[in-house]
């Protein structure tokens, strides 16, 4: 028999995650709007590679967060912060698929402005950029979120609530700020 | 013995990946094109991080609740008789309504602080309101068919449903950002 699912708790535990990570996005919100000629004049072409560069977080470090919370949840993890083989194994992917990713999105960027006529900086600029954004922002998170999804589930939270949201509006923070580095050290 | 390998993650990751990339890059191509829009208006490219940022949230938490269900049993995908799935849509829906009411109070304030006149601020903060509840629909809807599919399929739903479900919400977030903008009119 499935337990019912207590929604009240879903929602509370959820909204716990997500207010403050609204609040955190709401900041990076404003960074990315104070970038606005960044992209409509200084780098043409760059905001092309924005979505997918924010969209890596979600991707590596989502599935990072949630295999984590089913390693915790089903005992396969210990819920101690250490760096166990089963850690150090779901580190090292997802550094490695930061690399391989952000250098796809650099050339991918690049590829559909000129398919499209759309103004661009160069490719190997735009590779560049994206794979400094890419693996600063990828090593800073996948060690956050280690340490979200342990230190969530010895407080006794799901980490399947906590970790993914948290680590989202984190994420999205860390990567806006790391797309301003790397741009400011390109340009 | 080994529980987890390199190999298995990044080879069972990297088409996800690159799907997502290539769905995410015509997110980016919208935005793209709409740089005249954003030019005039920056505060669009706040609301895109936002209402991306919590399209994927709703999904990830969803999916990260969904997969492991699916992994202890307590869910099996398919969708009649599924109280599990049930509690887990309604809670979904209450986050949503709450969360994208909050943000668009807040942009509401945001936008009448920069400047913009109340009727505009208004019609602002009511289109990242629908936007964000159609957003949240289809994420749910792609999330449950992404954890069901997969896991039929024998892959692990935790390497697939949050990398598709961010990327899909990424491309209808912009997408249904800009025309519920263009519908409201500002």
């Amino acid at each position: 028999m499935a337990k019912a699912v207590d929604v009240r708790s879903v929602v509370a535990q959820g909204l716990s995650g997500l207010l403050p990570g609204t609040l955190i996005m709401l900041v990076a919100g404003g960074f990315f709007v104070g970038m606005e000629k960044y992209f409509t004049t200084i780098l043409p072409g760059l905001i092309m590679a924005v979505p997918p560069l924010l969209g890596l977080r979600g991707n590596i470090n989502g599935a990072l967060a949630s295999r984590l919370g089913t390693g915790l949840n089903s005992g396969l993890i210990r819920p101690r912060l250490e760096l166990s083989a089963e850690i150090k194994i779901n580190l090292v992917s997802s550094l490695i698929l930061s690399v391989i990713a952000s250098a796809t999105i650099g050339a991918f960027a690049f590829g559909i402005n000129v398919l499209t006529g759309a103004p661009t900086i160069g490719v190997l600029e735009l590779i560049v950029i994206a794979v400094l954004a890419g693996f600063i922002s990828g090593l800073i998170l996948a060690f956050l979120t280690v340490l979200v999804a342990i230190t969530s589930y010895a407080r006794g939270w799901d980490p399947d609530n906590v970790t993914s949201p948290a680590m989202a509006a984190i994420g999205d923070f860390v990567t806006i700020v790391c797309i301003y580095l790397a741009v400011l050290l390109v340009v | 013995m080994a529980l987890y390998s390199v190999k298995q993650i990044v080879l069972q990751s990297c088409p996800v990946l690159i799907f997502c990339i290539v769905v995410a890059l015509a997110a980016g191509h919208i935005l793209s094109s709409s740089i005249q829009e954003i030019a005039e208006l920056p505060l669009i490219l706040a609301m895109v991080l936002l209402i991306n940022g919590i399209g994927g949230n709703i999904g990830s938490i969803l999916g990260a609740r969904l997969t492991s269900a699916l992994h202890l049993g307590t869910l099996e995908p398919r969708l009649r008789g599924q109280r599990v799935l049930r509690g887990n849509v309604a809670a979904s829906v209450l986050i949503s309504i709450i969360i994208f009411s909050l943000i668009g109070v807040a942009l509401f304030a945001i936008a009448c602080l920069s400047g913009i006149s109340i009727t505009s601020s208004l019609s602002l903060a009511l289109a990242f309101f629908i936007a964000g509840m159609a957003l949240s629909a289809a994420v749910m809807f792609v999330t449950i068919a992404s954890a069901f599919v997969s896991f039929r399929g024998g892959l692990d739903p935790d390497n697939m449903v949050i990398p598709i479900v961010t990327a899909i919400g990424d491309v209808l977030g912009v997408t249904f950002l800009l025309m519920a903008i263009k519908i409201v009119g500002m």
